[in-house]
């Protein structure tokens, strides 16, 4: 079974995203910061992460492009999900190794669809 | 909902497009004209219809024909068909073709998502024989709303995260203030949308290298769909393509087409059969 992190500082959203993606075969672990999901990452890779932008303590940017300076951290399939919704903010998003991007707010279509652009379903 | 309203909702769908809608799929016609009973203030649709009667008016009437047919679409929904005409159907009939240019009809294309898929994959066509082709793509829909947002070209946020990548998006749509996304110009050059009826001949629409028409037949009685078919067939130029959607089958619905030679999974005008008007 394929792993996926799901990265929000809003419990809500962890865990109506934690359902639809449960419902696409992964298993699921959550943090609520950038730094935390690094501290997950280093003790082990996920699949695929769900990364939210504006985070306390390390926002969704900064620990994407902290995650793939790491060993092993270009694996993971990083698909941003986020409020920041203008072609700018996606533009930098993928300059930064994002591989897909969400725009809240989202439902389990888009999810599946998304998964599906980067080959994780 | 009232027997007699649901029978003479299928008997209006029916004349007007051709569509078979079984008295199991009678939930859906709540669904399906709830906006247009909202905005002509019908409490229900035992009102709209009895209106209809007693005040015949065909604008109404086509119109509301155009919702109850009722096809979702999204970007490169059929993935598989899209990829089979820009990388096998287009390359032979441009190779069969003296002038480099292309006709490609995307019949019953409702909000224009395929067109415009195709018109993507186009445009990606980067160092493909397609890359120095005309390629026209014509869009047409019975509905006149549905096509009106085809000509707009734009699409909300739900609609243009499902099916297209991020990178398609932004390579091909702009963002608006209100959030929508709206097709860039460069990819609207070669598209246009028109209201056409299936049941018509269309004279004026012209022939077609490639005719697709995707979950439109499935849902029309026996007859029409041998009417449209031989509609399609009369709009194909020798040897071109005819599509249907994955897993949809067009075999044995009409003489007037037959299996490609050329091309597994597509049809072409069948001259040897019975005759078909000349578009």
């Amino acid at each position: 079974m394929k792993h996926c992190l799901i990265v929000d500082d809003s419990r809500v959203v962890r865990t109506v995203a934690g359902r639809i993606v449960k419902d696409l075969s992964f298993s699921v672990s959550e943090a609520s910061d950038g730094a935390q999901a690094l501290e997950m990452c280093r003790a082990e890779m996920p699949d695929a992460i769900l990364l939210d932008w504006n985070m306390p303590v390390m926002n969704g940017l900064d620990f994407l492009r902290a995650l793939r300076r790491e060993e092993k951290g270009q694996d993971p399939v990083v698909v941003f999900c986020t409020n920041e919704n203008d072609s700018e903010h996606i533009s930098e998003a993928i300059r930064a190794g994002a591989n897909e991007y969400i725009m809240k707010p989202f439902d389990a279509d888009i999810v599946e669809s998304k998964f599906a652009e980067v080959g994780l379903v | 909902m009232q027997e007699t309203t649901f029978n003479e909702l299928a008997d209006l769908a029916l004349r007007q497009s051709g569509q078979n809608i079984p008295a199991s799929k009678a939930y859906l016609l709540e669904a399906r004209l709830s906006t247009i009973a909202r905005r002509e203030n019908f409490a229900t649709l035992d009102d709209l219809v009895h209106c209809l009667k007693a005040r015949p008016n065909p604008r109404f009437e086509q119109e509301v024909a155009a919702a109850l047919t009722g096809k979702s679409t999204q970007f490169f929904g059929d993935r598989e068909l899209l990829d089979k005409i820009v990388g096998q159907a287009l390359p032979k009939r441009l190779s069969h073709s003296k002038t480099g240019r292309l006709r490609v009809w995307c019949a019953g294309v409702s909000t224009g998502q395929e067109a415009w898929s195709l018109a993507i994959l186009l445009r990606e066509a980067v160092g493909s024989p397609l890359a120095n082709a005309e390629i026209e793509i014509v869009g047409t829909d019975l509905s006149t709303q549905c096509i009106e947002t085809a000509k707009q070209g734009v699409y909300g946020h739900f609609d243009v995260q499902k099916g297209l990548s991020i990178h398609r998006l932004l390579t091909n749509f702009d963002r608006r203030d209100n959030g929508d996304w709206s097709i860039k110009s460069e990819v609207q050059d070669a598209v246009s949308f028109r209201r056409h009826n299936l049941l018509e001949s269309g004279r004026d629409l012209g022939q077609f290298d490639i005719i697709m028409c995707c979950n439109v037949l499935s849902g029309l009685a026996p007859g029409a769909k041998r009417q449209v078919i031989e509609t399609f067939s009369a709009h194909l130029l020798p040897e071109a393509f005819l599509f249907a959607g994955t897993g949809e089958n067009l075999a044995g619905l009409s003489d007037a087409i037959k299996p490609s030679r050329d091309l597994r999974g597509a049809f072409e005008r069948d001259l040897s059969g019975k005759k078909t008007e000349a578009a």
